[in-house]
């Protein structure tokens, strides 16, 4: 980017460039620093006014990675994706740059480009891994120019910002068409979706071959039931969860292909967590994983795969995987008076529904906080509250001795799980998040298992007064 | 016991934002009311009886979808036209409720020919109207309101023998202009309302019980429930409907 500046523009622009981008350093920093001060996460503001000052910011930073920059988009898996790939990275020895509060529209790529590089423009590390919102992507794809691009899936969620699917697909695939020759890209080959969209030439997918269990949540989520190609109803021989699976067409030869990268086995390890057997296009490995669910499997699998397209030897690979643990509100555990709080984040019918299957196959006894936000990053609606089979679950889990509902749509919720056929006399509703979490802890006694069920900036109160409580960091500093 | 025969029309294609929650509402509501509900869910190509159905529900679903459904359910028409005419309940939300006028626009331009059983058009709107909306609906007196959240892209404009189901008091409703949201015809009730409309809307929900069940058998007076936690959601959701903190999103189509 610099260096075409400099061609095309000649010096007078460039050194104009050199005065803006060091105004916007010195501009994202301060905010970054004020918002800090205000104990915010400084993740939205800087970057917004760093754009505002010159778009082409963020491109110029990313442009001084020596290793260049993956992108993460999808639906559902982003975070803990980009987690492990940067655990992959940092075990080879390479410093990442992340935005990794999940702020991940573009102010949010800027604002961590600009936070980790210095007031001359010198970033301090040497790849970047950023998790991208799917509208944002073509755009971010276009300004940062990635090495590599993984794309985990495409479930329905935010359709109060995009509409429909089918535009999140097509925004997907943009990103894809934008991005340089020479660049790698992981896709999910088990998503019908992306296997049918046109990608570059340094092109991997990513499946499950294993026997799972029949999907009991099937009944919801089931977002794309079409061939992309031809629009006939697609078959599966297999399917995971929601539309990921075996799929083929049974007019038109649209089909699943055989990934490069396949999990084959799965079983339970001895000392807790699952022991995964995955096939590479030349060798096998195995690995052992604490990270629960069949939607994490699958963002191993996004992994393990980004790795492979990057030649990272095997053995870095296994040591990072098997040291991986849950990401910023994903099944993250904490501990307070002798009671085990787990947070994990939903925020859309099909990631919800996955959590819910894992809690179900985990913990005993429970005590279940559910904190609905409306806000602008939790989705403005809520409707995909019905689309959460909540009825499966109280009608499968054993022992949930308090349900609470919490946050701007607490009622929403109250009257979801009323629906759902739990007595309204059984169900607690306290709107506020400090005064729920306050109840909650005190309502349980030792050894319970209390579940938080936040959406996103419902995740970042609840956040905050656990750090206050002095359980866990602020996320900006983890 | 008197039972309802509750009809989901393609659950599989249209079943965008949370309609199950609509088909939840009438069966628990139906339940605890003390009425047995018989759900029928109908696929493309299912040999179906419109004779037997009591109350259909259609949800909302994207433009691949209701493509492939539009020509099933042209095929249905005359069945379709003959029960409506005969007072069959039918509840259709968004992309369903489209279908049923004379004709709509896709985003892409294209222009697909609707049921024509309701006075109606729409045509595709520049912008997609999204948001929390609150209107005031006259099949009460006094009127009552109903809350729920839109978001569409097409723009829908009544014909004179349809009248609205409501007055928008917040957000855009049918058009974003004439400040009409959804429409009634007979026992037909079209809406660009979902959030899931019903559990927030429990009289409505009992509006539409009762319908289903004069149109079959004895008009019935439903009980009295507590629905002290529908009120209280129903009133949050006008609330946050008009703060200016939601400001109403209107984005590209």
């Amino acid at each position: 980017m610099e260096k075409e500046r400099e061609s095309d523009t000649g010096g007078f622009n460039n050194r104009l460039f050199k005065i803006k981008l060091l105004t916007g350093m010195i501009l994202g920093k301060g905010l970054i620093l004020l918002t800090r001060l205000l104990g915010r996460g400084g993740t939205t503001l800087p970057g917004r006014a760093v754009l505002k000052l010159d778009p082409a910011i963020p491109s110029a930073l990313a442009g001084k990675l020596q290793d260049g920059s993956i992108l993460i988009t999808g639906t559902n898996g982003k975070t803990t994706t980009a987690a492990l790939i940067s655990g992959v990275m940092k075990e080879s020895g390479l410093r990442c740059i992340r935005n990794q509060s999940g702020s991940n529209m573009s102010w949010g790529v800027t604002s961590a480009l600009v936070e980790a590089s210095s007031l001359t423009g010198k970033p301090a590390g040497e790849c970047a891994i950023m998790e991208v919102d799917e509208g944002a992507f073509p755009g971010v794809v276009q300004s940062i120019k990635p090495k590599g691009i993984v794309v985990t899936n495409v479930f329905r969620d935010q359709l109060d910002r995009y509409g429909e699917v089918d535009w999140i697909r097509d925004a997907i695939k943009r990103g894809l068409e934008y991005q340089p020759e020479e660049g790698f890209q992981v896709l999910n080959g088990d998503d019908p979706s992306l296997t049918g969209l046109v990608a570059g030439k340094n092109r991997w997918t990513y499946g499950l071959e294993l026997e799972l269990p029949e999907d009991r949540f099937q009944n919801t989520g089931r977002d794309i039931k079409t061939c992309p190609n031809c629009n006939a109803r697609l078959d599966y021989s297999r399917i995971y969860y929601a539309h990921l699976g075996h799929f083929h067409c049974p007019s038109c030869n649209f089909k699943r292909e055989t990934p490069d990268v396949k999990l084959t086995r799965k079983k339970t390890a001895a000392g807790g967590g699952e022991v995964l057997e995955i096939e590479l296009p030349d060798e096998k490995i195995t690995m052992k994983s604490s990270l629960a669910g069949t939607y994490n499997l699958y963002n191993i699998l996004a992994a393990v795969t980004c790795a492979v397209a990057m030649s990272i030897p095997s053995d870095v690979i296994i040591r990072s995987i098997e040291e991986a643990v849950p990401s910023f509100g994903r099944m993250e555990q904490f501990n307070w008076s002798g009671k085990s709080i787990t947070m994990a984040l939903i925020k859309n019918p099909v990631g919800a529904n996955e959590v819910l299957r894992t809690i179900l196959n985990q913990s005993d006894k429970i005590s279940l906080m559910v904190a609905i936000n409306d806000k602008i990053a939790d989705g403005r609606d809520v409707s995909w509250l019905w689309d959460v089979d909540f009825e499966y679950f109280v009608a499968k889990k054993e022992g949930i001795s308090i349900i609470l509902v919490s946050g701007l749509r607490a009622w929403d919720m109250a009257v979801r799980f009323k629906y759902a056929g739990i007595s309204p006399d059984s169900i607690v509703v306290e709107e506020n998040t400090e005064k729920a979490l306050n109840k909650i802890l005190k309502l349980t006694s030792e050894g319970e298992n209390i579940i938080i069920l936040p959406t996103y900036t419902a995740m970042l109160e609840i956040r905050k007064h656990l750090n206050r409580m002095g359980l866990g960091k602020p996320y900006w500093e983890s | 016991m008197v039972s309802i025969n509750i009809y989901h029309l393609y659950p599989n294609h249209l079943n965008l934002y949370g309609d199950r929650g609509n088909m939840l509402a009438l069966c628990r509501r139906a339940e605890w009311h003390g009425f047995k509900t018989n759900i029928i869910t109908v696929e493309p190509g299912d040999l179906i009886d419109f004779k037997e159905c009591d109350l259909l529900f259609m949800g909302g679903g994207q433009d691949s979808d209701q493509k492939l459904i539009a020509g099933d359910l042209k095929i249905r028409r005359s069945d379709l036209v003959a029960a409506i005419d005969n007072g069959m309940v039918l509840f259709a939300v968004c992309g369903s409720y489209q279908l049923l006028g004379h004709y709509y626009t896709a985003h892409t331009g294209e222009k697909f020919g609707g049921l024509d059983i309701i006075d109606l058009y729409t045509e595709s709107g520049s912008r997609r109207l999204i948001g929390n909306a609150v209107i005031s609906c006259p099949l009460w007196k006094p009127e009552k309101t109903l809350v729920g959240f839109e978001n569409h892209g097409g723009k829908t404009y009544l014909g004179p023998s349809v009248k609205p189901l409501g007055k928008v008091l917040i957000g855009f409703g049918n058009n974003g202009t004439d400040k009409t949201e959804g429409a009634v015809f007979n026992n037909l009730i079209g809406t660009y309302l979902h959030g899931s409309l019903l559990p927030k809307n429990p009289w409505l929900t009992d509006y539409l019980l009762e319908k289903a069940l004069s149109y079959r058998s004895q008009p019935h007076q439903l009980r009295e429930l507590d629905d002290s936690f529908e009120q209280s959601a129903h009133l949050a959701a006008i609330e946050l409907a008009g703060s200016k903190k939601h400001e109403r999103l209107s984005t590209r189509a």
